[in-house]
């Protein structure tokens, strides 16, 4: 059942990869004007136009265009960036790693502060440590990361003066960075915990161990807790495309040099070939952590896979 | 569900009254803008730059041409609620649309249509409204354009969900053995009952895309100065934070206010319209 439901959301994988490709594919087309022109520099002349518009191929029907583009895609080669003047994939593969790091430090802080809040206000739910973690997870849900993280910058580097406001380094400059881009998870996560924990404490087999004298801090932690983590890891999957789009807004004014930053240099330098690639990476990262959020659920749940 | 209960209930959630209150405010505050700002909100004034709230009749303070803050945001919001409510009103139609007919006929449709949203659903919202932008150039044609496109398959996914638990209903089996047609009864039977589900997701949606907007605006790729937008005036005012901190403060405080009474009417709604609450 399981290798099943593996191939079955392979197969799905595949097909949404593919018409990512022609999203991208089709986006440097309906730019206006002449694709030849986009990825040379302003200066280029029209016979350096038109030499590009042949070696691009743009003279050949759409369909072998596309089919040339994605040969290249597969074999790495997602072309040359106008801004750099380097190869794309290269520019987007040095930048990646500071995007994990931030994406990394995001799940960490957001987990850790919303796990416990979210379960604590599930078991306490209708007292006053309910309506403030509610508070907590609405507030979260309605900050802006543009108004949150300049907000951020005023509180800790302006006037507290404690954390540094862009850059990167040591583990103090990830701090603000991740907080930004992991309070609305963490509002997501502390809602679902807080509404899984309710459910399952609802359940005949919790009140039966908890009449059986199990220690309730037992029942919480080991029993209930494990039926409440489904939806949270779901939701840290589908979070990871706001993650990457909140990036590019994050990584901007904090001046952390991962994709998203580049993704907002790639507009401002009208480099068209990388944000074409970029989107290209960026969606295609999204549907692999969405399959990979996907097994690791089955596996947590089996009966998954029966559906 | 019985019309005095749920005003009874509307009445005592603290998170719907609140929501409500503030949301409705804010939007005839946008409304009857131009008569409550008093300055011209794109006048520059070389010698009024960066002025403090308070001063000189500007009761937010001035930027740094000189324009008044107060009035900037009044404008902006006007942009920022109009955006909001005309992409969510469109994208909730076609979405509502599609749902309903994914749902009630299912098969070769459903799976179309399911493939589709699910494409869609798979690139993230802003990094694929950026791409656009960039590609297309700024316009607010445009910058609508693109939040519909990114945001009406989550109603097309919530309808056909809802739909899918409805049409095996026994009024449903009822009304086809009586030989009402199809649009029918998607119309007028099946539509009302997931009608709850959608308003909730409505006014979340409101506030959610009045962020993105603000995002789009603040890098560049929404709203174009000299036209004020709260995201390009946070844009702004980030390089005078140590000197003009209200530049940054009244349009992010507008902003949060904003989408969390929308958030909150929302929630008050789901509260409200809980079926399982006794």
């Amino acid at each position: 059942m399981f290798i099943r439901y593996i191939l079955k959301r392979l197969g799905q994988t595949i097909i949404v990869l593919f018409f990512i490709s022609i999203l991208a594919f089709a986006l440097i087309r309906i730019a206006p004007g002449n694709p030849a022109r986009m990825v040379l520099p302003d200066t280029a002349t029209e016979e350096q136009v038109h030499a590009k518009e042949i070696e691009m191929g743009l003279d050949k029907p759409v369909y072998i265009q596309y089919i040339k583009y994605i040969t290249g895609v597969l074999q790495g080669d997602l072309g040359t960036s106008s801004s750099y003047q380097t190869s794309v994939a290269s520019i987007i593969a040095n930048r990646f790693p500071a995007t994990l790091k931030l994406t990394a430090a995001t799940i960490l802080v957001s987990l850790l502060i919303s796990i416990p809040i979210g379960i604590i206000a599930g078991i306490k739910q209708g007292t006053m440590v309910d309506f403030f973690a509610m508070l907590f997870a609405l507030i979260g849900q309605s900050m802006s990361t543009v108004w949150l993280a300049v907000l951020m910058i005023y509180i800790f580097s302006v006037k507290l003066n404690v954390l540094p406001a862009m850059g990167m380094g040591g583990i103090q400059y990830i701090i603000l960075p991740a907080i930004t881009l992991g309070y609305p998870l963490a509002a997501q996560v502390t809602r679902m915990g807080r509404s899984g924990m309710i459910d399952v404490l609802r359940e005949d087999y919790i009140t039966a161990t908890l009449a059986k004298g199990i220690p309730e801090s037992r029942v919480y932690t080991k029993y209930a807790f494990k039926n409440a983590l489904i939806p949270i890891v779901t939701v840290v999957g589908l979070q990871v495309g706001y993650f990457l789009g909140g990036a590019v807004v994050v990584e901007t004014i904090f001046s952390w040099s991962g994709v998203g930053q580049l993704a907002n240099q790639a507009v401002g330098n009208r480099d068209y070939a990388l944000v074409q690639s970029l989107l290209l990476v960026i969606a295609a990262g999204f549907a692999l952590v969405n399959l990979i959020v996907d097994l690791i659920n089955a596996k947590i749940d089996p009966r998954i896979t029966l559906e | 569900m019985d019309r005095k209960l749920i005003v009874k209930r509307m009445l005592h959630s603290k998170f719907f009254m609140t929501g409500a209150i503030v949301a409705v405010f804010v939007v005839l505050v946008s409304v009857f803008s131009p008569l409550l700002a008093n300055f011209d909100p794109t006048t520059n004034s070389l010698m009024g730059r960066l002025l403090p709230p308070g001063s000189d009749g500007h009761i937010l303070g001035t930027d740094q041409l000189g324009r008044d803050i107060f009035s900037r945001l009044l404008l902006g919001s006007r942009y920022s609620l109009a955006i909001s409510a005309s992409v969510v009103a469109t994208s909730a139609a076609i979405g509502t649309f599609l749902g309903l007919v994914s749902g009630y006929f299912g098969g070769k449709v459903d799976t179309l249509i399911m493939r589709i949203s699910e494409i869609f659903l798979s690139i993230p919202q802003l990094i694929l409204a950026i791409a656009i932008m960039a590609m297309l150039g700024t316009s607010i044609v445009n910058l609508l354009m693109v939040l519909i496109i990114t945001s009406w398959t989550q109603y097309c996914k919530l309808v056909r969900n809802n739909v899918l638990v409805q049409k095996n209903m026994d009024y449903v089996h009822a009304s086809q053995v009586m030989g009402a047609g199809k649009l029918h009864i998607m119309l007028t039977q099946i539509f009302p009952n997931v009608t709850t589900s959608l308003l909730i997701m409505i006014s979340q949606q409101i506030g959610q895309i009045i962020m993105v907007e603000a995002s789009l605006s603040f890098l560049g790729l929404g709203i174009q100065q000299p036209t004020p937008s709260w995201g390009n005036m946070i844009a702004d005012g980030r390089t005078y934070l140590t000197t003009a901190p209200w530049m940054v403060i009244a349009p992010g405080a507008a902003l949060m206010i904003t989408v969390l009474a929308f958030n909150f009417l929302g929630d008050g709604l789901r509260d409200v319209f809980d079926p399982k609450r006794t």
